[in-house]
């Protein structure tokens, strides 16, 4: 550490003239202080002979082999330096805390950030499967012909309004979507459900184009078939949306293909149980049906033209109500019998193990990046808790060395 | 002597240590008063040097005054360690002094005045004695010696200045 050098006093500046002089045996120094020179060197203890022959043998051989026998006889184990300086326990305590800080946070998966993205990226970049459903009735099938005892407790084909009023709805991602099928609708009898489920995908930018093929494929293959598509796909990302139509006895299958396109962003399920719907048009059905033939019955008994006549035009009209009645019992059917399958692909993904294609140099960019971004990380939390530590070491090693230099001093004034 | 920072360091540390080595034993027993702890402490001085050849910088003041202040800490820890100093005091160095008073009583004009030096040095408190030392004995400059003791180089002059002064009186005090 420098020390300011203030200005000399003169008295002590022209007395140190005078000693130098005494000491470089000038000519005109002051004799009594060249005789005092002269004296005090002359009494300067020297060393003994053998001394210096050992210590010059030991110089020679440059304290290899006695490094124990040279270093002070109270200074040289470890345990006394311990004693000589007491901060160095706690010093060497601190430095081993902060090894052990940095062995933990450096391990893998220690983290809590860190698990949290590995668990993430790892079920992301799993395709995904869906369970069948289970319920009776729909699974194994055809839907419209649910052959589902009533649920304990439920009047038997009663509230046929209630069970339409309360759809059922499944809404999970991709892991909740294995372990939770959707509940069977409560029926006591045949019973009309309608499905629907939203799929989303989220392939790579560039396996756009791949899934929505894969998503026709897979349709065409549960017999189903493509109602609505719409395909966009450029250099950076795309996207693409299916309005499919399934045969809902298959519907759990085609989920499953589809699913295993690309990773799965989302999966909704919905079924409606409509039941009432379908017997309602049915009985209208009848009921125009019933009402031909008492028309056709009584144009038989007309005797009159205008009779006649009229009969005709409300036959007329009952035939357009009949083929109205017919579609709408139709189109109930047809609900029943298809299920509704939204899939939507988005390109935002990361390429899929399965169907990633190669290794790119993009891709290798991209992973040394990542990497940069983890030892990035790693760093930072390292210089967060180390650096605290430093600190405490270098105020601790700081005031040991005052504490040793202020004992040595005193030891030179115990001497006295 | 000032050795080249550009030799070999086992040729520069020989040379060192054949230039320095009577006056860190010189300076040892000083702080000491006991030979066998003074030639402890010479070895010891020594051997810390040439195991720390590296730590020695240039720029932060001679060869000489790296040594002396190794030797300086050895001395120190030796007495804080030992904790016997004070029952040394009239050990050795008296049976120095009183061997020179003998030889005073052949009236020898020398030896008499050197019996003297030694009785007054002897009078003095350790640091002072430790500044003579430095001085005389290892024939340290101002700037030298305030490295050593890690003082301003004007401080280390007042306390020469104050210690010659000192020794100066005592020698010419009635006995």
């Amino acid at each position: 550490m420098p020390r300011r050098n203030a200005l000399p006093d003169p008295e002590v500046e022209r007395g140190l003239r005078e000693l130098e002089a005494a000491l470089a045996h000038e000519p005109g120094a002051d004799p009594d202080l060249a005789t005092l020179v002269a004296d005090v060197e002359a009494v300067r203890p020297e060393p003994d002979a053998s001394f210096l022959a050992a210590l010059d043998a030991r110089v020679h051989a440059g304290f290899a082999s006695e490094r124990a026998a040279a270093t002070p006889k109270r200074g040289g184990s470890w345990r006394a330096r311990l004693r000589q300086s007491p901060l160095l326990l706690p010093g060497l305590g601190a430095a081993v805390a902060a090894g052990l800080i940095v062995v933990v946070v450096a391990l893998p998966g220690s983290t809590t950030s860190g698990g949290g993205d590995s668990a993430s990226s790892s079920s992301s970049s799993r395709p995904t499967t869906i369970a069948p459903l289970t319920g009776s009735g729909v699974r194994g099938g055809d839907p419209t012909i649910g052959s589902a005892p009533a649920a304990p407790g439920s009047g038997a084909t009663s509230s046929a309004d209630a069970a339409e009023t309360a759809p059922s709805t499944s809404s999970s991602s991709q892991s909740a979507a294995k372990s939770a099928p959707l509940p069977a609708p409560t029926t006591a009898g045949p019973r009309k459900v309608e499905r629907s489920a939203a799929l989303t995908l989220t392939p790579a930018p560039a396996d756009v184009q791949d899934t929505a093929d894969g998503v026709v494929r897979e349709t065409q293959a549960a017999g189903g078939y493509v109602q609505r598509s719409h395909v966009t796909t450029q250099d950076t990302r795309g996207t693409a949306e299916f309005t499919l139509r399934i045969p809902s006895a298959h519907l759990d299958d085609a989920l499953q293909g589809l699913s295993k396109l690309a990773h799965v962003g989302g999966l909704t399920q919905a079924s409606t149980d409509i039941t009432a719907t379908a017997a309602s048009a049915a009985d209208r059905l009848d009921d125009a049906r019933a009402e031909r033939r008492a028309l056709l019955q009584a144009l038989g008994r007309a005797t009159t033209d205008r009779q006649i006549a009229s009969l005709k035009a409300r036959l007329a009209d009952n035939r357009d109500e009949i083929a109205a009645r017919q579609s709408a019992l139709n189109s109930v059917r047809r609900r029943a019998d298809l299920a509704t399958v939204e899939v939507t692909v988005q390109g935002t993904g990361r390429p899929a193990a399965h169907g990633g294609g190669a290794w790119t140099p993009g891709d290798a960019l991209h992973d040394a990046g990542r990497v940069l971004e983890v030892a990035g990380g790693v760093a930072v939390i390292a210089l967060a808790v180390l650096g605290p530590l430093a600190i405490l070491a270098l105020l601790a090693w700081f005031a040991a060395r005052t504490l040793r230099r202020r004992r040595r001093e005193t030891a030179l004034d115990r001497a006295a | 002597m000032e050795i080249s920072t550009s030799e070999p360091s086992t040729a520069r540390f020989d040379a060192l240590y054949r230039e320095a080595a009577s006056d860190v034993f010189a300076y040892a027993l000083t702080l000491l008063r006991d030979r066998a702890a003074a030639e402890d402490v010479t070895a010891a001085a020594f051997e810390r040097a040439y195991r720390r050849q590296g730590s020695f910088d240039p720029r932060r003041g001679t060869q000489r005054a790296w040594l002396f202040g190794i030797a300086r800490n050895a001395a120190l820890d030796e007495l804080r360690l030992r904790r016997r100093s004070a029952a040394l005091l009239a050990d050795p160095e008296d049976v120095t002094a009183g061997e020179r008073a003998a030889d005073a009583a052949d009236h020898d004009d020398a030896a008499l005045r050197r019996a003297t030096v030694s009785a007054a040095l002897a009078q003095l408190d350790p640091r002072e004695r430790e500044l003579i030392s430095l001085k005389f004995h290892a024939g340290l400059s101002n700037a030298e010696i305030a490295k050593v003791l890690g003082v301003s180089e004007t401080n280390a002059g007042t306390r020469v200045h104050r210690a010659v002064t000192r020794l100066r009186k005592a020698c010419h005090a009635p006995s």
